[in-house]
């Protein structure tokens, strides 16, 4: 359970990116935050890990007050959240397997860290998470040479295999084609779904967002503006979000979104 | 009616720029050549540097003839002497791989210490770097000459001098390079509760893991060339023997000297080529 009150962010230049925000996530939810860029979408949701520190407020995940958590314990703490970026953050240059792997490296004594000594578990699990989202024949490809969705999906296996009990995506298909982004976002689904993974994502084109998500967050300069139901988001409630007519570059499909 | 004038080019662009009107009458004008006038300076500033530091046309040509006597009397070479050579020749290249492998992975942990995107701690940057500049400042003669007093006459001195300086080089490149790179991997493996160290030797090592072996190749390749004068001031191997054979104007010995060197040198190149090309 991810519990928000009254959290705020100021960055050290004085920008506040987050203002009172109280929000309570339950286990198994798959939540879409969406607003414009710079609205504070990011920055929430690397709160929860704290990737970023608040200033303000608290912020309990999974029965921790994050703003305690710092060194080992932060890193304990990590380890139950997995995060997805938008441009993958895959170590390019070694296998697909291998990247996988990365996130068992944690939990590893240095020197076999350093050697790349994995066990045979971490191995068998590294490859039924690449089979869970149907790469696994990609596992000795360099993960340089695949399509942006398969590295995609690979970042997926990565932090499948971390066993984690929430994932924070942050924009996770905003640079994939349409078609490749629904097989992404069928891959979350289906990740929530039979996994129970809480699914956290910063959503840039609301009609996905409004199509995967049961329950969307909008920001607008760091306030939440509304917390609900994706079928409860009409047109007024998106042009009052997003303080303008949504252009075709805020929806995945060429043709107008159907609500 | 629009005017039609024919399209015309103004100025040579060799001094000042030039001038370009088409012939529906847009203009536009090309950079200014700075590159003449900065070619101008530095044949200036070569001019006065040679007449500021004596170099004569005249005695370098007058005795450049000598240059060719010498290379007359290194040929043929005694071949006789390659017996007494060798050893030293390898002492060199033992000297150059040696120091150029401890050098290499020393300079492997302290460039992510110098690296400005890793190491956020700003005295501990500052300091690193600074210890590099320090590191760099002096040529490698001078670490073998320093060497030689402390630690005496002989291929360890040589080793470590060129130790110091492949570690210098090396540190330096791969610092810069370190920045460079894309830091998203890192940030993903620290956001699985993985430690800076550990996310580092997943995340980064393997990035630049190709250009480091290429620079360290690159630096053995040096280090050969280098490693042949040390013995210029008693760190052993080679050099010893070149200055000692020019010292008794023994030429042919000299002349062996010279095409065992070569053989090796062209060799190590060619080798660290194939092997660089390899990692590309």
């Amino acid at each position: 359970m991810i519990k928000f009150e009254k959290v705020g962010k100021i960055y050290p230049n004085g920008v506040e990116a987050l203002k009172d925000v109280t929000l309570t996530i339950e286990d198994g939810e798959f939540v879409a935050i969406i607003g414009l860029s710079g609205a504070g979408k990011s920055t929430l949701l690397r709160t929860v890990n704290k990737m970023h520190d608040t200033t303000s407020g608290v912020l309990v995940v999974n029965g921790s007050n994050v703003a305690e958590l710092n060194g080992k314990s932060l890193r304990r703490f990590r380890r139950q959240i997995g995060m997805i970026f938008q441009s993958f953050n895959l170590v390019n240059r070694t296998s697909v397997l291998k990247n996988v792997l990365a996130s068992r490296v944690a939990d590893m004594n240095l020197f076999d860290s350093l050697l790349g000594r994995y066990s045979k578990e971490d191995k068998i699990k590294a490859l039924e998470a690449l089979d869970q989202v149907g790469i696994l024949e990609k596992a000795y490809t360099r993960a340089d040479q695949l399509s942006g969705g398969q590295q995609q999906r690979v970042a997926l296996a990565r932090t499948i295999a971390q066993d984690p009990s929430i994932i924070l995506a942050d924009e996770p298909v905003a640079s994939l084609d349409p078609i490749t982004a629904k097989q992404v976002m069928d891959d979350f689904k289906k990740i929530n779904q039979e996994l129970g993974i809480t699914v956290l994502a910063n959503m840039h084109h609301v009609d996905l967002a409004l199509k995967y998500a049961t329950r969307v967050i909008g920001i607008k300069a760091g306030i939440v503006v509304y917390d609900g139901p994706a079928s409860k988001v009409d047109n007024d409630l998106l042009r009052m979000i997003y303080d303008r007519e949504l252009t075709d570059d805020d929806i995945m499909e060429s043709n107008p979104v159907e609500i | 009616m629009e005017e039609k004038s024919r399209p015309s080019v103004e100025g040579k662009g060799v001094f000042s720029p030039q001038t370009f009107t088409l012939s529906n009458g847009s203009e536009i004008q090309s950079k200014f050549p700075v590159g003449t006038y900065i070619g101008i300076g530095l044949l200036i500033v070569a001019i006065i540097a040679m007449i500021v530091t004596g170099v004569d046309i005249a005695i370098m040509i007058r005795n450049g003839s000598n240059f060719w006597g010498f290379i007359g009397r290194m040929f043929p070479p005694n071949w006789t002497y390659f017996e007494k050579a060798v050893g030293p020749m390898i002492d060199t290249i033992q000297m150059s791989l040696f120091g150029s492998f401890i050098g290499s992975v020393a300079a492997l942990p302290i460039a992510f210490l110098a690296a400005s995107n890793i190491t956020k701690n700003k005295i501990v940057l500052g300091t690193t770097r600074f210890i590099l500049t320090i590191f760099r400042t002096l040529p490698v003669l001078v670490y073998a000459s320093v060497l030689v007093l402390v630690f005496g006459l002989g291929t360890f001195a040589g080793t470590l001098a060129i130790m110091m300086f492949t570690f210098s080089i090396v540190s330096k490149i791969l610092y810069e390079n370190i920045e460079t790179i894309d830091l998203g991997a890192f940030e993903a493996i620290q956001s699985t509760g993985a430690d800076r160290t550990r996310a580092i030797i997943v995340a980064i090592i393997p990035q630049i893991l190709p250009s480091f072996f290429s620079t360290s190749l690159y630096a053995f390749e040096i280090n050969i060339r280098y490693a042949a004068i040390l013995g210029y001031v008693g760190a052993g191997g080679i050099g010893y023997l070149i200055s000692e054979r020019l010292g008794w104007r023994l030429y042919d010995d000299f002349g062996m000297i010279f095409i065992l060197l070569f053989i090796v040198v062209m060799g190590i190149e060619s080798l660290s080529r194939y092997l660089r090309g390899r990692l590309e």
